[in-house]
This record gives C-alpha cells, sequence and structure tokens, in this order.
C-alpha cells in the first residue's frame, strides 16, 4: 500500500494540482448583436446523455508574458458523445474580434488574460452560444513535455514547413529570438520539440493561423492514438514530466472514467475535425484580427455544440 | 510482551518489504511507450534471421547504418546524418548533414567516412542574418553522374521560404547551380528529386488544392521548368502522393498516397518515360515511408510503423504486386509481429489465376528509423 502510494505520489501530485481546477464563470455580459440569438438551442447535437464539451486552450507561455496574462494561441471546442464513439473538433480563430464577458472587444486569443480559464470559458460560451462542461490549459513547454512523455507522435505531415522567423521563445535566453525551422513532409515520427514546431509555425504558411489549427488537429488526434498505449503504471513518470504545465477542470474520478473511454473512439471516420475558415470571417478588422460573420459561425456551431 | 515486540518488528519488515516489492513491481510494469528506440546494432533483427540482397542503408537518430546479410552496421557517428542516396556507380554515398540551423551534402565513403563537402549553408561574419543560412535536402546524383540534385531554399522571399529543385554540377558552388522547379509559394515547396535515366526528374510538389488544403503531387519535368513551360502533373492532387521511388528496370514507379488521411499507402504504377499508367493500391491501412526497389527487383522495403509504434523496416516481396493485377489490386494489409524468421519467398511466375496473397514481412521490431530519410539500396 504505502508502495503504491509513493509510486504514485507525482501523479497524486499532478493531480492536486492540475485537475478540478475551481473556474468561476463569470455572468455573460451583452451579447454579440442584439440581433442574434446565442442562447444554447435545441439541435442535432444537444442533449445526448453522458455527452459533453472540453475547451482546449493552448498558450505562449513563455517568458515574454506574466503567467497570468497569456495569450491562447490555440482554442479548440471538443464535443465527446460517449455512447455514439463520436468526437468533433472545432477550432477558432486566435485573431477573430469578439466581445469579452467583460465588456469590450478585442481578439478572442485574449480573453484568457481576463480572468483565466473563466474568462475564456465566459466569452466562449457567451459569444458562441454554448455550454463548455470542462477545460484543458497546457502551455508549449507543456505540450513538449506531454509529448515526449509518451515517447513522441507518428504524424503524416502535410507538406515541408519552413520558416525562418520562428519564435525562438522557450529554450533561449532571449525570448524574442528567433530560430529556423524545417520539419520536412510525409508520415514521421515527432518528438514534442519537432511536434510543436509543427504545430506553432505559421509564417511559411498562406492560411496562416488556419493551417497551424489544421495541423494543431492532427497532432492532438496523434496524442490520442498513442494515448491509447499508456497504462496506468506510465501515470507517475507522465505526471513528473508534466508538473505544473497543464491545468484542468476535469475532476480527478472523470479522469480516471475518461481514460479507457478514449481508447473506445476508434473510427477516424466518427471524429469530425472542423477549422474555422471563410466566408465564416474576412480580414480586415482592428488591430490585424478577422471579423466574424456571426450568423454563418453560430449556425456551423449549432449543428454540433449544444 | 517478547512476542508482541516480535510480532511488531516482524510486521514492520513485512510492510517494508511490500512497499518496496511495490513500488519496483509498479515500477517494472512501464510500458516501453516512451523508451528511445534501440539502435539497429543492438538487438533487431536477429542476426541472419532476414537476409535482403545487396546493402541497404538508412538513418536512425543523426545516424547511417547499412543493412546486409542480416546485420546492421553503423557507418556514421549519431551526428545528424540523413537521407544517404548512392552514386549511380555504387562507390559513395551523398548524405546530408543536418545541422540546427542549417543542413548540408557531404560524399562519404560506403564506410561513413567523409570524402568532400558539396555544400556551404552556413552563413559567416558578425552580421550575417538567421535566414542567409539554408538548408539542403533529398541529394541524388543524376545516371551520368554529373549532376547533383537537391532541395534548396532558395529563392527566399521573407516569410515565403519553399524548397525548390536545384541541379547542381557535381562538385561545384551552388551559385553554379540551376533552379529546376519553381515551387507555389507559401507551400513549403518541392522535394525528393528523383532524376531520370533519359534525363529529367519527376519530384513532389506541394500545392494548395481546391479545398483550401496543401496536398503532395508527383510531377515531371523533363528540362528545367520556367513559367512558360511548366513540368507535367503525373498524380491527383486529391490522392496527395509523394515520395517516388524508380524500379531498376525503369518501368515501375512506386510511391505512397494519403488520400488526404492520416494514413499513407504504398501504390505502384507503370512508367513509360514521361506518362503514369494506373495506379494500384499494393500496402493499405498502414502508414508507409520511402519505398525502395531492391536493386534485384525482388521486393521493395519500407518504413512504416510497428506494433508499438516508431518506424521499422519491411519488405515486400515482388509475388505481392507483380501478378497480374486483377481490378482492382487487392490491398494487403501488413501482420504486425516480431522480426521474420522464415525463408524470403522466391519469385514465381503467376498464371492467370489469382496468385496467392504475399503479405508484408515485418524486418526490425524495436528500432525507430528516420522516415523522412529516402532509404538507397546497392548490389
Amino acid at each position: 500500500m504505502a508502495g503504491s502510494l509513493a509510486y504514485f505520489l507525482p501523479a497524486a501530485k499532478l493531480a492536486w494540482d492540475a485537475t478540478g481546477q475551481v473556474v468561476t464563470v463569470p455572468s455573460p455580459g451583452p451579447s454579440p448583436s442584439p440581433t442574434l440569438d446565442t442562447s444554447p438551442s435545441p439541435s442535432a447535437a444537444a442533449q445526448v446523455p453522458g455527452a459533453f464539451t472540453v475547451l482546449l486552450l493552448g498558450s505562449d507561455d513563455d517568458s515574454k508574458f506574466s503567467a497570468d496574462h497569456v495569450l491562447t494561441q490555440s482554442m479548440i471546442l471538443v464535443r465527446v458523445i460517449p455512447s455514439t464513439h463520436s468526437v468533433t473538433m472545432l477550432s477558432i480563430p486566435r485573431d477573430l474580434y469578439v466581445p469579452f464577458w467583460t465588456g469590450g472587444s478585442g481578439k478572442i486569443d485574449g480573453a484568457y488574460s481576463y480572468g483565466q480559464a473563466g474568462g475564456a470559458i465566459a466569452t466562449v460560451q457567451r459569444d458562441f452560444g454554448v455550454h463548455i462542461d470542462y477545460y484543458i490549459w497546457i502551455g508549449l513547454l507543456g505540450l513538449v513535455k506531454l509529448i515526449d512523455a509518451i515517447g513522441g507522435v507518428d504524424v503524416v505531415t502535410s507538406n515541408p514547413v519552413m520558416d525562418d522567423f520562428y519564435p525562438n521563445d522557450i529554450f533561449s535566453q532571449y525570448p524574442y529570438d528567433y530560430s529556423r525551422v524545417a520539419v520536412l513532409p510525409g508520415p514521421q515520427h515527432l518528438d514534442g520539440l519537432h511536434a510543436m514546431q509543427y504545430v506553432r509555425s505559421r509564417h511559411g504558411d498562406l492560411q496562416s493561423d488556419i493551417g497551424r489549427s489544421k495541423r494543431q488537429q492532427q497532432v492532438l488526434l496523434a496524442i490520442r492514438l498513442k494515448a491509447k498505449q499508456v497504462s496506468s503504471a506510465d501515470v507517475p513518470a507522465i505526471a513528473n514530466a508534466l508538473g505544473g504545465e497543464i491545468k484542468t477542470s476535469i475532476p480527478l474520478d472523470r479522469i480516471v472514467e475518461l481514460i479507457p473511454l478514449a481508447a473506445t473512439f476508434e473510427n477516424p471516420d466518427a471524429i469530425n475535425s472542423i477549422v474555422m475558415e471563410p466566408p465564416l470571417f474576412h480580414g480586415g478588422g482592428p488591430g490585424g484580427s478577422l471579423t466574424p460573420n456571426w450568423p454563418a459561425i453560430l449556425a456551423l456551431v449549432r449543428q454540433y455544440f449544444p | 510482551m517478547i512476542a508482541k515486540f516480535f510480532l511488531g518488528v516482524g510486521l514492520l519488515v513485512l510492510m517494508v518489504v511490500v512497499s518496496f516489492g511495490t513500488f519496483f513491481y509498479l515500477g517494472g510494469r512501464h510500458s516501453k511507450i516512451a523508451l528511445a528506440p534501440q539502435k539497429p546494432t543492438a538487438a533487431t533483427p536477429r542476426a541472419q534471421a532476414f537476409s535482403l540482397p545487396g546493402t541497404l542503408y538508412l538513418a536512425q537518430n543523426g545516424a547511417l547504418y547499412s543493412f546486409s546479410v542480416g546485420r546492421f552496421h553503423q557507418i556514421t557517428a549519431e551526428e545528424g546524418w540523413t537521407q544517404p542516396s548512392l552514386f549511380p556507380d555504387g562507390q559513395y554515398l551523398l548524405a546530408v548533414k543536418r545541422s540546427y540551423l542549417f543542413s548540408d551534402v557531404y560524399v562519404l565513403t560506403r564506410f561513413g567516412a567523409v570524402h568532400r563537402q558539396l555544400t556551404n549553408n552556413t552563413a559567416y561574419g558578425r552580421y550575417a542574418d538567421i535566414s542567409d543560412r539554408h538548408w539542403s535536402f533529398y541529394p541524388r546524383l543524376n545516371p551520368s553522374e554529373s549532376t547533383v540534385f537537391m532541395s534548396y531554399d532558395a529563392p527566399k522571399y521573407g516569410y515565403d521560404v519553399n524548397l525548390s529543385v536545384w541541379g547542381v554540377p557535381y562538385g561545384a558552388a551552388m551559385s553554379q547551380g540551376r533552379l529546376w522547379t519553381i515551387s507555389k509559394d507559401y507551400t513549403g515547396g518541392d522535394v525528393q528529386a528523383l532524376p531520370l535515366n533519359g534525363g529529367g526528374i519527376i519530384y513532389t510538389k506541394y500545392s494548395y488544392g481546391l479545398d483550401g488544403n496543401l496536398t503532395g503531387q508527383l510531377w515531371f519535368s523533363k528540362n528545367p521548368e520556367n513559367p512558360r513551360i511548366p513540368g507535367t502533373a503525373l498524380t491527383d492532387p486529391d490522392k496527395d502522393c509523394s515520395q517516388p521511388s524508380l524500379s531498376p528496370d525503369g518501368h515501375l514507379l512506386a510511391f505512397i498516397c494519403t488520400n488526404k488521411k492520416q494514413f499513407a499507402d504504398m501504390y505502384i504504377a507503370s512508367w513509360n518515360g514521361s506518362t503514369l499508367g494506373r495506379l494500384y493500391n499494393i500496402v493499405g491501412n498502414q502508414v508507409v515511408a520511402q519505398p525502395t526497389f531492391a536493386p534485384d527487383g525482388s521486393g521493395i522495403a519500407y518504413l512504416a510503423p510497428g506494433a508499438a509504434g516508431q518506424f521499422q523496416l519491411w519488405f515486400l516481396p515482388k509475388n505481392a504486386y507483380d501478378a497480374p493485377a486483377p481490378s482492382p489490386t487487392p490491398v494487403l494489409t501488413p501482420t504486425p509481429g516480431g522480426p521474420y524468421s522464415g525463408t524470403l519467398p522466391s519469385p514465381t511466375t503467376a498464371g492467370p489465376t489469382a496468385a496467392p496473397v504475399i503479405k508484408p514481412i515485418q524486418i526490425t521490431t524495436g528500432n525507430g528509423f528516420d522516415a523522412t530519410s529516402p532509404m538507397t539500396w546497392s548490389n
């Protein structure tokens, strides 16, 4: 018993520190437009027993930012329906110009800095008319450590990802420094560092953040595939590697239920990956932001998210 | 009293033993998920377990290895070496040495010693900008050994950094090279050129499809492209094909296509010097990389994950794809398992009736080969 406790101590500590984070979701402010109804409405996605929605948040948490004022470079809504073993992932562009729950508007990647996870959840819930059950936040270093802890991921990279101005802000003492990146195309095994380069680089992509969102979803699915090989005895080592780099509101007992569930999502056709693209928004917004086409966005969201 | 004392001590000892026992037992139950791959020379394949003809060169973790007579030999240190390619006469190897910010092409002996450096892609000087450096990848000599074809990241325009195929006279500086392909903007560019006997190259071009997604296509260019005379697309963009390899007789092309999914199937098609025949899917439901024809035509080696992930060496005997193909050819699914310990099925002359299904053979299990590194195979 004592041996078990000692063995699982890192996992227990991570569980204590990272899971079941209390999130206060602020009351909704004014809706984005008085003419739009963003309240959750009955739809094909609604009211499925056991289904739940998670907001995945990925942040640049390097030394350029103070810990409580990071941006979320990646926001992905994930709807999981255990009864049909289906998953829908919807990437929200980080530059989408939205009303914040605090009042005022800005790029949605800034919502996290107004109340951290609670602020991001409140903004997404209010603007997109969805109900979010849980969130998971991970920093850049956390992503690298997570992928390394599971032994890397196998990915079929879509094209050569070339970037002469890739931020060299994780392992450098000069956070505004640049590095060069060349992730070659095709099937390959990526360690944490190269997987991060693949999902983070955007300068060489005509679609910039949209292209990057597609790559992020690819790597998420690869992590899910690899996670199926993880046994409970691996958890302490993974927890040890991750310490402090991940936060979630999912309670520990729920995580214990969900880990075996993840292995049952076998059918790739039941995994729906959606990345918002024009005409769901158009460029030219304030400060280089993207102006949402709210009717089109809400119609899309209601197909999949209650 | 004394009995209680000994009972207490006994229980204490038992508790300590069980605690440590549990700790180490659980520690021993780790899956191998995060274990680094074994060196090919360390364990697999077992000696003489499976012999391929000739010598196959491949890369793992920045080192080059040769594989012959069922044994691996490490021919370079783990110093960023990748993408070996034999000279057509088989005397030397071209290979890429990749550093943190640039990569260069070298000529190595078949035993891994550096013979000469062909490119110099670093940038010198106090005020050298990071983007003054370059990448060279996928070097290959043409059959007459006069020109080295490679993917090289020039020209560059600010953020738009793309690889293009360049042909450089052997031994000459990059400045004497000739731009062979015109890569599409913001795609990453053109890669893995395959010089042909009759002149020209087959390579992979990346472009944006109608759905906005990036896909690979095999292209053929008889001569250096220019905007008025572009090359010819050989495959459909929706198939997302790449990594071409030509059979020893030059009449068959093997390559991979993802069909825009996170799988990569192996296809073959006939090649007449300018056009590609019908595509046949010969390995499916697997993530295939770098198909490479055996020099004696006995089959195709390729890389694909084993049961525990990481890319292993596989071999598809010729019988599997050489029979007259019914339409469509049945797709072979690999049988996962340990190293093959039987004899290599010998090629047979297939009759008009359906040939027995020959499955791919997994040759290694515990390695982690570099799937972005084409293999090269000599007699």
